[in-house]
């Protein structure tokens, strides 16, 4: 039942508040905490529900080879947490910048939770196409709020690329219809291996294409720095952290389902994507003037770290990602939110004109510093420790090229987050407007606090197994569709 | 320039030839069977007698994948509410002047028999071919019709963007609680017979137990949706451009 | 001549598809987004297509046609409408602003 609510509260919340803006104001700052509250324990309860063994809920009785169903194993349960951790901090923080004033920012917002918990959690393929696209709307219109021109151009070049990427989505699941007659995801990974090739290949094809275009692939990223850099800062941070996660999770899960056995190429091509996207994003990022473009860069390049480890096929290596996952969402939101709190009080993004900040806000600076280190890899962080987790996968399965990329892109990496550093402790006048800084040190401080916890704990606790394990579950596709098929 | 615009057009042509190719290749390769199979030859033989419905369509689409519908209504509501939040801040100067008297005076003929027209396709979407969407659709048709002909300030004055957003609400919250219906019962959210609600003689107008109310929540869900995305656009496009640049620096100003 | 519909409906995808990279004016833009749809939807619709069937209402009398794509389609037709209506409210601010739809005059969406 937590499943079902973990989808629908949110939605409610999103139908309730124009009601309660309409015929009742003040109500609305009273239910607002509840409802991110609740959105919050639902989604955490229901990960919890199937980390160690599959919990499945049929809609309407109707058993999954009729009906929908939802479905939570250990990898969609790390990802839940993931969202409901990131979402949580977002909101909090976009609550103390805004209040309640914008009530329609809050309407999207928890259209966003509902639909991201719905492709998270679903079993079905055309049932997860139509979460895609709730959750892909909202993003769009999160990016275009400010409703300055920069952001509203950046958002239909997001629209754009987005929706066509949908549409091959669609085109991959109505050529999967044509050969089997059924879109549930259990029913189709039974009976997949047995269609001709040519048909396996353009499924394989169009879903690899559709979802790197969702989630920044290098050849697909052109809409990612314009929309993460135009946004808001708690939106970057969403962005960046939390709703590329979930295209990601959608690339792992339909690729391990679907291709693991009758075409593992798909999983080189996910690699070699994987290579260019970081080599790509490290490099671009190398030359931007503009904080918050360089983290979306930085954003495409992390993002090919995930997909080199997804694309590895070993347990170890879809562990590493996952944990990846997990680190680049806190480093990136914390990055996001102490650049972007920064930048507006220094009224520009350019990086050489912000200087002196150390002297004015140690706090939020010593924060940045941190993650800063967190995310180019420095020893006893949490960034560190995915990577070595991400180049072991990579060297045990062979692929050498991944591992000497991957080195190779840190040292590029520390070279510009080396730079802006330099910027920050130069002497130099200090912001001219001061805003409260109280909300983002805390969330900073919070954040580069979970980035040294999670550094320190691999020495004290096995995490680097914990992920593996969950990574040989998904790779596990007979007792997935065993627990499905045959409730 | 010309040329090499040209050029690259032409390359571009051919890649998306070629990718069609490739993707005839992709579906000649499967053979037609004669029979339906899968899940869709269940719900041709079972319909009638676990969900009482004479379109078998509507049954998938409200009871056995009902969640689905959920999601596409979400979809709906997304959209209107971005479209009004991006146009939030514009209000029209001046109303449109409307159409000539023989235009009103044929509309205010046509109209009733509009509402009736929609009301059939929504109440009776088990029965024929029809249902939530399309019955909203044809409503926001009539508010649309009432803009061009009469005025958009008109239709503001009868159906005011408040009143639509609580009907857009409204139709939403009941569809959660109809599920919801079917969740406390135990038999799982959007249940449909199993839950309890009643089944009905199937061909009648009563039955197929929630059915006929999910048509109602979405019909009044889409129909004020699209009446708002409808409005929100029309109103900045009453003023000429050169008001609307001063109306831009204005804003900008702010 | 089933596979004739599955012809076209992969030439509409591509020439949506072509529309999309190659056009400079924003509406066609969003043209070709609705016509990409399109293809991809008539698709799914044909896969449901069975010789000599009837549509599926009961009491259905000899062999009815596949039910699950109309399902399908009904869905994804709203969702294409509504990303298309959103990028028209995005156009229409774009113009408000440049005074053109011309996409080599717009700065911002060049690269």
């Amino acid at each position: 039942m937590t499943l079902v609510l973990a989808v629908v509260f949110p939605l409610s919340c999103a139908f309730l508040i124009p009601l309660l803006h309409l015929y009742g104001g003040a109500l609305l700052r009273k239910f607002l905490p509840v409802m991110g509250l609740g959105t919050l324990a639902l989604t955490l309860a229901a990960a919890l529900s199937g980390f160690n063994d599959y919990a499945l809920s049929f809609f309407g009785g109707w058993p999954a080879r009729l009906g929908v169903v939802f479905v939570v194993d250990s990898l969609s349960s790390i990802f839940l947490i993931l969202v409901a951790f990131g979402s949580g901090i977002s909101l909090l923080y976009s609550y103390d910048r805004m209040g309640t004033g914008p009530w329609r920012f809050y309407v999207i917002f928890f259209l966003l939770q509902a639909s991201m918990n719905g492709v998270l959690l679903t079993g079905d393929l055309f049932n997860m196409f139509v979460f895609y696209e709730i959750f892909s709307l909202t993003a769009y219109l999160l990016v275009s709020y400010s409703l300055t021109w920069q952001a509203v151009e950046a958002g239909l070049k997001y629209l754009v690329m987005g929706t066509v990427g949908a549409f091959f989505i669609l085109l991959g699941a109505a050529y999967a219809f044509i050969a089997n007659k059924t879109l549930n995801m259990a029913a189709l990974a039974v009976s997949l291996p047995q269609i001709p090739k040519a048909t396996l290949v353009v499924i394989a094809a169009c879903m690899v294409v559709g979802l790197s275009l969702k989630a920044g692939a290098f050849p697909f990223h052109f809409w990612l720095p314009d929309a993460h850099s135009s946004a808001l800062t708690a939106v970057s941070a969403l962005l960046s952290g939390v709703v590329i996660k979930v295209s990601v999770y959608a690339l792992i899960r339909i690729s391990l389902l679907f291709f693991g056995d009758p075409l593992p190429t798909v999983f080189d091509v996910i690699t070699a994507l994987g290579v260019i996207s970081l080599l790509g994003g490290h490099l671009m990022a190398f030359k931007q003037q503009d904080i918050k473009r360089l983290l979306a860069y930085s954003t495409v390049a992390q993002i090919g770290y995930i997909m080199i480890g997804a694309g590895m096929g070993t347990a170890m290596g879809i562990g590493a990602a996952l944990f990846h996952s997990v680190n680049h969402m806190l480093m990136k939101s914390g990055l996001f939110m102490t650049a972007g709190h920064l930048a507006e009080e220094m009224k520009t993004r350019n990086i050489s004109h912000m200087r002196g900040l150390f002297a004015h806000r140690k706090g939020l600076v010593l924060a940045f510093t941190v993650l800063a280190a967190a995310i180019v890899g420095v020893p006893p962080l949490n960034g560190f420790m995915s990577k070595w987790y991400l180049v072991m996968a990579s060297v045990e399965k062979g692929n050498l090229l991944a591992a000497l990329s991957l080195v190779f892109g840190t040292v590029i990496s520390a070279s510009y987050y080396l730079r802006v550093l330099h910027a920050f402790y130069a002497p130099g006048d200090g912001p001219k407007k001061y805003k409260d800084p109280r909300c983002p040190l805390a969330v900073a401080v919070v954040l580069s606090g979970c980035c040294v916890v999670l550094g320190l704990l691999p020495f004290f606790y096995p995490i680097g197994d914990i992920f593996a394990e969950v990574g040989a579950k998904a790779l596990d596709v007979k007792n997935y569709v065993a627990a499905v098929l045959l409730q | 320039m010309r040329l090499r615009d040209r050029l690259h057009d032409l390359v571009l042509l051919c890649l998306c030839l070629g990718m069609g190719w490739w993707l005839w290749e992709g579906v000649a390769a499967i053979d037609d069977p004669e029979y339906i199979i899968g899940p869709a030859a269940y719900y041709l033989v079972n319909t009638a007698k676990e969900t009482g419905a004479v379109n078998v369509v509507a049954a998938i689409l409200f009871d056995y994948r009902g969640i689905d519908t959920l999601g596409e209504a979400t979809v709906i509501y997304t959209t209107v509410c971005g479209v009004a939040m991006l146009f939030s801040k514009s209000k029209y100067k001046k109303s449109s002047a409307g159409l000539s008297f023989i235009a009103r005076r044929g509309i205010s003929f046509v109209v009733p028999f509009l509402f009736m027209y929609g009301s059939a396709i929504i109440l009776m979407g088990h029965l024929s071919p029809g249902g939530g969407f399309q019955g909203g659709a044809v409503f926001a048709t009539i508010t649309i019709l009432f803009c061009i002909v009469f005025g958009s300030s008109f239709e503001a004055s009868r159906i005011s963007p408040k009143t639509k957003e609580t009907i857009e609400s409204l139709g939403g919250l009941l569809f959660v609680f109809i599920g919801g219906v079917g969740l406390l019962a135990g038999a799982g959210f959007l249940a449909n017979t199993a839950a309890g609600f009643p089944r009905g003689q199937v061909g009648n107008f009563l039955s197929a137990g929630t059915i006929p109310l999910l048509n109602v929540a979405v019909g009044m869900k889409v129909g004020a949706g699209l009446s708002t995305i409808f409005y929100s656009m029309v109103k900045v496009l009453d003023l000429e451009f050169n008001e609307q640049l001063t109306e831009v620096m204005d804003n900008d100003k702010n | 001549m089933i596979k004739i519909s599955y012809a076209t409906a992969i030439f509409v995808f591509c020439v949506g598809l072509y529309t999309i990279l190659s056009k400079r004016n924003l509406f066609k833009t969003v043209i070709g987004l609705t016509i990409m749809e399109a293809g991809a939807l008539m698709l799914i619709v044909t896969a449901g297509y069975v010789h000599g069937g009837v549509p599926p209402l009961i009491p259905i009398e000899g062999q009815a046609v596949n039910p699950l794509p109309h399902a399908f389609t009904l869905t994804a037709i709203v969702i294409g409408a509504s990303d298309v209506a959103l990028a028209l409210a995005l156009v229409i601010k774009v113009h408000r602003r440049y005074g053109t739809v011309d996409l080599d005059k717009i700065r911002g969406l060049k690269e």
